[in-house]
């Protein structure tokens, strides 16, 4: 589903150039929970972020679904994440003057579907990730996990086949990252949906099916669970 | 679109003390802008009131050579038939009344003004009866009475009486050259003061009645002009042609106020430009403000931004959002600056700006005396409003192509 081939990535930083990603290769069958992880300057958020179609790669070749991505025009792009792709972030960036619904709803509305249908798909996920009752609150009033799950919901409701979460735990106590770990790999059985997250958290990699360490932007190990 | 309003608006609450002083400067520049155009509109309204009523009339008929040699004031450039050309006139609905405009030397006797003195001056011989049809100084004595005919009278405007340390009672004695060239001497009794609303005629106004300047002068019925007063209204430049084809043969010329107030026209145009620009300056200034405050509230919600293009946002509709909310406040700053501007102005209308201590002494064009006064101009007020807002807007469009060129990884690690 997702081609990995030779990806190299550099940032350049004044005079210095610094290899992110040195030749990365990664095959991703559809409804994989995989873990990419290693420890800070490895490479693993500025791979997802390659893979979710929001950089851009100095050499090698990404497809998903056999469209090339890495030869996409920014509009392409964009049209891409929109119907292919949900993200979840570290810090949830949910919009704070937005109620929950609001936040789930938006995703809906830049699909350019009906109200009803919006309202029955927000409120329905909404109830999945255990939020029903607190639609109408705005992000300030919802704890951490009960973010998290709007951020999850966010990235579900458009039922997308890839959803690629950046250390989606690393801003939650332990119990509540495993609440919320367990909500997404209930969902990746119950809607076959890819999970890719990034982390160098030990519990969080516990759950994966498939671990992909990198190192100095190369895949050290690649594990099956 | 529905849900980028939603957002726009809400956002407008996020910052409310940034949002209403942003809005603040919008509004400041729209009361400013309908306050001076309001100004400056009752100030020209009321000029050219002042200029058709005291100084040129609608339109003025003149010697085919006249206008050429108007400041040496010639009686022999006259129109020799006035009475015949009134009566054609006034046959036709237009009033009309006949001058003779010469100047001379006013000289001062030391009896009457303290000391002996002489100054250069212009006398305006009217006809009392038929001069206040047309001219409106039948409501600006302030002293004395008005002229009866053939008498040796002579009116005075307040500021030029004042200048000259002038009594109703007093006696003047002009010099001057009669018809022919002859020098001729007239002792005058000044029986009234006028206080005229156009400072320049009240800062040098000499009435006398027209018989008796005609004696003096030897006239012999003729004028140096006809003066005539067409309704509001009225079409002048057709109404000065349909009165020029009634003199057809008499080597007369017939001249509309506006081509005899052309200076004041000029002037009142340049002033408008002038205060166009420094308006214009306002503007320009609330815009950078706008700018400045959507600068910060994008940089600030850059993360929510980089999230929005990652969920598959376009740029178009995230430019759109931010200039909705810019809208949003230039919708606020445009409602409180007509809220400010109508206060401001329902004082302008209603009381006005006494500018009196400086039109006493120097002449800035406008016909006006003293009191600056507005008016009610609805059509600036829309306008203003719309300025205000597609001003806002547009100026949003340039800090979000700032942010929107910030890549996506860089917006949502930004700090």
């Amino acid at each position: 589903m997702i081609k990995v081939d030779n990806v190299v990535r550099n940032y350049h930083a004044g005079e210095t150039v610094v290899k992110a990603l040195r030749g990365v290769s990664l095959e991703i069958k559809k409804g994989e929970f995989l873990s990419i992880a290693g420890p800070s300057g490895s490479g693993k958020t500025t791979l997802l972020n390659l893979i979710g179609c929001i950089d851009q790669m100095d050499g090698g070749e990404i497809s998903i679904k056999d469209e090339v991505i890495s030869t996409m025009k920014k509009k392409e792009k964009t049209n891409f994440r929109r119907n292919n792709l949900g993200f979840i972030f570290q810090t949830y960036n949910l919009i704070p003057v937005l109620t929950a619904y609001e936040n789930v709803a938006f995703v809906l509305s830049l699909l350019n579907l009906p109200e009803r249908e919006v309202k029955d798909r927000t409120m329905a996920i909404l109830k999945e990730v255990g939020l029903e009752g607190m639609e109408h609150r705005r992000p300030s009033r919802l704890s951490g996990g009960q973010q998290q799950r709007v951020a999850i919901a966010r990235a579900l409701v458009k039922n997308p086949e890839i959803i690629l979460a950046d250390e989606p735990t690393a801003n939650l106590d332990s119990d509540t990252g495993r609440e919320i770990l367990e909500l997404m790999k209930t969902m990746n059985e119950k809607h076959k949906t890819t999970f890719i997250f990034s982390t160098h958290d030990k519990m969080v990699m516990e759950f994966a099916s498939r671990l992909v360490m990198l190192h100095d932007g190369q895949i050290q190990s690649d594990e099956k669970r | 679109m529905k849900f980028l309003i939603s957002l726009a608006f809400k956002n407008l609450t996020r910052y409310k003390r940034r949002t209403l002083i942003t809005a603040g400067a919008i509004a400041f520049g729209l009361m400013m802008y309908i306050f001076i155009d309001s100004m400056l509109a009752g100030a020209e309204i009321e000029s050219v009131r002042n200029l058709k009523w005291f100084e040129t009339a609608s339109a003025r008929i003149l010697n085919d050579e006249y206008w050429e040699n108007r400041f040496q004031k010639p009686l022999d450039l006259s129109i020799s038939n006035p009475d015949r050309i009134i009566q054609t006139l006034e046959n036709n609905g237009i009033r009309a009344t006949k001058r003779i405009v010469f100047s001379g030397d006013l000289i001062l006797n030391a009896d009457d003004f303290g000391e002996d003195g002489n100054l250069a001056a212009t006398i305006t011989a009217i006809d009392p009866v038929r001069d206040f049809r047309v001219f409106g100084f039948g409501t600006t004595l302030i002293e004395g009475r008005f002229l009866e005919p053939g008498e040796d009278a002579v009116l005075l405007g307040s500021w030029f009486a004042e200048d000259i340390g002038a009594e109703v009672g007093y006696w003047i004695t002009f010099v001057t050259r009669g018809n022919g060239g002859f020098y001729e001497a007239m002792d005058l009794e000044v029986v009234g003061i006028l206080n005229c609303p156009n400072p320049n005629v009240n800062r040098a106004l000499l009435m006398m009645p027209i018989s008796t300047a005609d004696e003096y002068l030897d006239m012999d019925g003729a004028v140096t002009e006809i003066n005539v007063a067409l309704p509001d209204n009225a079409d002048v430049p057709m109404e000065v042609e349909r009165i020029q084809e009634m003199l057809n043969g008499d080597n007369l010329t017939v001249m509309s106020w506006e081509a005899m107030a052309v200076d004041y026209l000029a002037l009142a145009e340049a002033k408008r430009g002038g205060t166009s620009t420094i308006l214009f300056l306002i503007f320009i200034i609330a815009a950078v403000g706008i700018s400045n405050t959507m600068l910060m509230a994008i940089f600030e919600r850059i993360r929510e931004l980089g999230m929005m293009r990652s969920l598959g946002m376009s740029d178009t509709k995230i430019r759109l959002a931010f200039m909705i909310e810019a809208a949003g406040i230039g919708i606020i700053g445009s409602a409180m600056g007509i809220v400010l501007g109508i206060l401001a102005n329902l004082y302008l209308v209603n009381v006005g700006i006494d500018y009196g201590f400086l039109l006493r002494d120097m002449d800035i064009g406008y016909r006006l005396q003293a009191i600056f006064r507005g008016v009610w101009n609805p059509g600036t007020m829309i306008k203003a409003f719309f300025i205000g807002v597609i001003i806002s807007t547009l100026v949003a469009w340039f800090p979000t192509k700032r942010a929107l060129k910030m890549d996506i990884p860089a917006c949502l690690r930004h700090q």
